[in-house]
This record gives C-alpha cells, structure tokens and sequence, in this order.
C-alpha cells in the first residue's frame, strides 16, 4: 500500500510539476558528472531560500545527445547547465533558448567570456542565449616538481617549449604523456595552434569558400606533429583515464590538457604540485558551464528565480574553488596555485574559443587527427579535412 | 481457430508498433533536413543524393562487408569443428557443451571492455609487440577475433542440434561401406545438416554485417576511421553529429542492402540443399 501511494505521489508529480506539499518542481539538466555535488549543495542552498520551490538534478552520461533526444521529444528542463560546445550553439541557434540580453547577472560577467559563448551561435543577432557560470583554460598542465628538479622555467613560447621539452627527453623524463586511443584528447593542443597560428577571419572565410585548411593550417600541423614527437612509445594505446592517472604518478613532466583535468589529476593523489602555463599569445578559453532556460518555459518564474540564484557571483565562486575552474566574472580571482600561471590572460582579456566548435562535429575532426598523428600524412590530412568540411556544408546548405 | 488469432494478435501490435511505425517514420525523415530536433523542411531526395558522393560511406561499406564475410566464414568453420566435437562420445561432454555456451550469455559491451584491455596490456607483454586496437591496419583483425569469439556459441548450439538429427544407422551404414572419417562428414554428416549451414550462414552474416557494440567497446570506430561499420557512423554522425536526416537515409539504404544480401544468400544456399 505504501508503495503504491508513493507511485501514485511520484506520478503526481511529474503530471503537474507540483509536489503533494504544493512545492513546485523545477527540473534541471545538468551535464557534468564530476559536478552533481556541488549542484546539490548549490541546490540545497537555494531550496532553503525557496521553500516553495523544489529542483530536481538531472544527470545522465552522455548529456549532448540526451538533451538533444529531449528536445526530439518536445520535452525541454526547466534550468539547463550545458558544456559551451558547438552542440550547444547549434541548439542556441535553432531557437531553444530564453534570451538573457537584459539579464542583470550580465553586469557582473568578464565580457570576453561571455563573447566565447555567444560566438558558439545565437538565434538572432545581438541576443544572448546563455550565461556563463564556470569557464576553463586550455592552456598545458606541468608537474612542478620536475620542472625543479630539472631547472626548467614554464615556457612561454613556442621554442622554449620544445627546448624544455627536449630537456626532459634528453634526461630521461618523458615531456608528455599522449593518450591517442581517445581521438579527441588531441583536440586541446590543435585549438591552441589553430587559435594562434591560423588568421582570425579563417572561419568566416572558409565558410565562404576564399580559404581553405590547406591554405591556412601548415604551420598548425606542422607544429601539432612536432609536438607529438615527445611522448611516451605507447601512446596510441593509452586514453585520458590513464593520461590523468599516470601524469599524476609523475610519468610525465607536462600534460597537454586544460584546467578540466585537474580535479580528475587530484583525484589520482599526486605527491607534486600541479601548475598550468600558456606558450602561446593568446589562451583558448570556454565556458565549461553554461547556464540557460528554454525559451517557452513551463514554469518561467520559478526558473528565472533558480537561475538568478546560480548567477550569483558567491555562488560562481564557490563551484570555481570546488571544480578548480575560473568564475567568468569581471574581477576574477581563482584560489586555486594550480591556475595562477593563466590567470593574467583572463585579467588583459587575451582570450579566444575554441577553434573546434566552429568545425561541424559531422566533420569528425578528431577522428582525422587520430590518423594523422598514427601516419603523419601531412598533405592527406589537409585535404581530408577540407573535403569532409565542403561536403557537410554542401548537405546542410 | 480464433484462439490462433488471439495468440498472434500482441507480438504482431508490438512488431508494428515498435519495429514498422519508427522505421515509416524513418522513411519520412529521410526525405527531411531535420536535425533531430526543431524545424525541418523536405529536400526530396538530396540525403540520399550525397550518400552516393560521401566516400566516407564508401569506406564504412567496404569495412563492413570485410570484416563481416571473414567472420561469418572464421565462426562457421569454428562452430562446426566445436560441434563435432562436442556430439562426439567424449568425456566431460554435457559441462563442455554448457562452458562453449558461456560466450553467447555474456553482454558484448562488457566482454568488449575485457578485451580492450588484454589487447591493451596482457597481450603486449606476454607476447611482445604493440596494441593491434591502435594500428590502423590491424585493428578489423582485433574486431574479428572478438566478435568470432562471442559468435561460435550459439552457432555451437545450432549445429549441435542439426548434428542429433542424423540417425545412428547411417553413420554405421557409411562405416561398414568402409567410409573413413572425412569421408563420412562429406557424404553423409555435411548434406544432412546443410539446412542447418544455410540458417547459421544467414544469421552470421546479417548479425555482423549489423556490427556495433563490439566496435564501440573496442575502438569506437578508430584508429581514424579505419573500424567504423556502417552502424556506427549512422549513430555518430546522425546522433553526435546532428545530420539525423542525413545518416536516416544512410540507414534505409542499408536496410534494404541487408535484406537483398540475405535474399540472395538464402537463394544460393538453399538450391546447393537441394542438389547435395
């Protein structure tokens, strides 16, 4: 009988939104796994603020084609946390979501953030479709213990990186740990030569046909190669999970990931301390959190009053300490040592996206990546590239 | 005679309702733009147009009816040579016939993940040489091993089945003719259990040429694109991708290329029955 009761309750609820004790449920999609207990708390805090209120977390594995499976269906959250990728430009831009234009919370955003997220796509000019909640630096991560033990600065070129990534092979210390069997973990270290290296127009060109990858992309490859030369012999065998457990076992004196793989790192217990450098101009950033409602929400005040909430600078703060991520806001100020080596690129605003999201993920870039770095076909690489990119645009057109 | 009906009636009304109305539904998003979600608008037959002109297609095509022909032909030959020697009077005979088994109950996924990692580590330093998964050239053959591996037990089973319909007396008939071992199996083992053949055949050939979460366990369609069937690249460009119509229409193609290569195949194998 109990059972059957709390069945019927359960049904109730998801039927009206509302709860036996006339709260109203808020539903809330939330894509990153390392994160449901800080959205708990953050959760938690606010129903206390809220008693009228009740938010339900939703986190399934996979989240960018599950949203999208619920979309298929009509059936969009309340509140949304998404990764700022092209899939979430591309929903932006189909016209899913609220506009945040004249959000309050916007004041209090680093402007050159919140440009990352909506250079991912909108859905008319000028609008804003998300905000902003906890942005990531791609930069390269560094044992500093080895970089002591070997009288190595952080580099801040691109020569001194292959000097010291020399320095480290010469003494026997692999420079970094590749982990290819993941095609997509070559992708930070693509962004950050494309980013840098290639004209800043070459998307808006591209996709009208004045330029091509062949044209633009040499030196970029020709530098992700080189790069590549320095890792460990059985680094198409090995994935990220690994990556992250043996840099952490000090295998390796850098580590070509961004500051998202620090709790994963940490988590492994490393016995050094970890730190981040950017060899480059200027540091690739996202929006790891993006913060969003539906453009026809059901319950429109309950969701703007949980969205406030999430927007407020604290609470910014808070999720940044714990995730080891940088607050997107104005005056930012990560507590973490791990980022104090990007931190001045957030504070003069020398930031740029992510060159991949401008890609279609129908391109398969990581994929064509994988291959060249297994056979270092140059030439075949460009032209692949080229010939996916013009045949995806042809059947989209 | 109406009990019959009303025995038919549920598994036809879920066939229908979950097998032929997605796969209409299907149709009709194939002839769309729609990206799996939002608007679409109808582009007559311009998916299945650029099918035609997208070699990666190609490619995925010619991997799959690779590795699914070496399969089919490796786990047959295997299952056949177990059965036989799982029919003969052997010891241990009953438990042997229920470990062969154990291969078809274990879920793909997991025994996928298993492999990985034996390809990964165990294999590499017990034998020496690298990770056949991370070598273009060599990770179909990885694939196969596996896939043939989960394969042979049901085919076990059909075979095992066939081979207890043969009647003793032919066998000792064939033997006071002074038939040997081989020769028996020829004459009169191999044509007796030929229906047998052609529905392992068939069933091998349609199960792999379906391949997938092998795949995904192994190599998720890598290195590159070297390993990626068919199955999968509708599900990642059409899911992952956002090309839903796109890849739709890719799926109906090789549905329809399925069904042809299981008719064609029925045909051969069934008149080679005959004239045996």
């Amino acid at each position: 009988m109990p059972r059957r009761t709390a069945a019927l309750v359960a049904l109730s609820l998801l039927l009206t939104g509302c709860g036996a004790d006339g709260r109203v449920t808020l539903d809330f999609f939330q894509f990153k796994p390392e994160a449901t207990e800080v959205f708990d708390r953050i959760i938690a805090g606010f129903e206390r603020e809220h008693p009228g209120i009740r938010v339900v977390q939703n986190h399934v594995p996979n989240a960018e084609t599950a949203v999208r499976a619920r979309l298929v269906r009509g059936d969009v959250p309340d509140v949304l946390a998404l990764n700022g990728s092209s899939v979430f430009g591309e929903l932006a831009r189909a016209g899913v979501f609220h506009d945040f234009s004249r959000h309050p919370a916007r004041e209090a955003i680093n402007p050159a953030v919140q440009r990352i997220l909506d250079d991912l796509g909108t859905h008319r000019p000028g609008e804003v479709n998300g905000l902003p909640f906890a942005s990531n630096a791609n930069g390269i991560i560094y044992n500093k213990s080895l970089f002591d033990a070997h009288g190595v600065r952080p580099p801040t070129s691109w020569p001194d990186l292959l000097t010291a990534a020399r320095r480290f092979e010469a003494a026997g210390v692999t420079p970094f740990y590749l982990t290819l069997k993941d095609a997509w973990t070559a992708l930070p270290t693509f962004n950050a030569l494309a980013a840098n290296l290639a004209p800043g127009d070459f998307f808006a060109r591209r996709a009208a046909g004045r330029t091509s990858f062949g044209a633009a992309y040499g030196e970029v490859t020709a530098r992700l190669a080189e790069l590549y030369r320095y890792g460990q012999p059985d680094r198409f065998s090995r994935g990220y999970d690994e990556g992250n457990r043996e840099f952490a076992q000090g295998r390796s004196a850098m580590y070509l990931q961004g500051s998202y793989a620090i709790p994963a790192i940490r988590k492994a217990g490393p016995r050094f301390e970890i730190g981040t450098f950017n060899p480059h101009d200027k540091l690739v950033a996202g929006v790891d959190v993006a913060i969003t409602m539906p453009r026809e929400p059901r319950r429109p005040k309950e969701a703007a009053l949980f969205v406030d909430y999430l927007m407020r600078p604290a609470v910014l703060r808070a999720y940044a300490r714990e995730q080891v991520a940088v607050p997107p806001l104005r005056e930012a100020t990560p507590d973490d040592p791990a980022l104090q080596g990007v931190m001045p690129f957030f504070a003069e605003g020398r930031l740029t996206g992510y060159p991949d999201h401008q890609i279609p993920l129908a391109v398969g870039l990581e994929r064509i990546i994988q291959q060249f770095l297994i056979d270092g076909d140059r030439r075949a690489f460009l032209a692949e590239l080229d010939s996916e990119y013009d045949k995806v645009m042809e059947r989209r057109s | 005679m109406r009990t019959y009906y009303w025995m038919v009636l549920p598994a036809l009304v879920l066939f229908l309702l979950f097998h032929t109305v997605p796969v209409l539904q299907g149709l009709y998003y194939s002839f769309t733009d729609y990206p799996g979600y939002g608007e679409h608008a109808f582009v007559g037959l311009r998916n299945y147009l650029n099918l035609v002109k997208d070699d990666r297609i190609l490619d995925a095509y010619l991997f799959t009816f690779k590795f699914a022909l070496v399969a089919t032909v490796l786990t047959n030959v295997l299952a056949l040579a177990v059965a036989l020697g799982l029919n003969a009077r052997i010891r241990f005979r009953t438990a042997l016939r229920g470990i062969y088994f154990i291969p078809n109950v274990l879920a793909i996924l997991i025994v996928g993940y298993i492999f990985n990692y034996l390809f990964a580590n165990s294999v590499p330093a017990v034998f020496g040489g690298t990770n056949i998964l991370a070598d273009p050239a060599l990770a179909w053959i990885g694939i196969v091993l596996v896939a043939v591996w989960q394969a042979v037990a049901f085919n076990i089973v059909i075979y095992l089945a066939g081979l207890q319909t043969i009647p003793a007396d032919l066998h000792e008939a064939a033997m006071i003719d002074g038939a040997g071992t081989w020769r028996r199996f020829l004459s009169v083992v191999f044509p007796l259990i030929a229906p047998f053949f052609t529905i392992n055949m068939v069933l091998s050939l349609k199960n792999f040429l379906q391949v997938f979460d092998h795949i995904v366990a192994l190599t998720n369609g890598g290195p590159g694109t070297s390993t990626t069937s068919v199955s999968l690249l509708i599900y990642t460009g059409g899911f992952q991708g956002g090309e839903y119509a796109y890849q739709t229409a890719n799926a109906i193609v090789y549905f329809v290329v399925i069904v042809l290569v299981s008719l064609v195949q029925l045909r051969i194998l069934q008149r080679r029955e005959a004239t045996l």
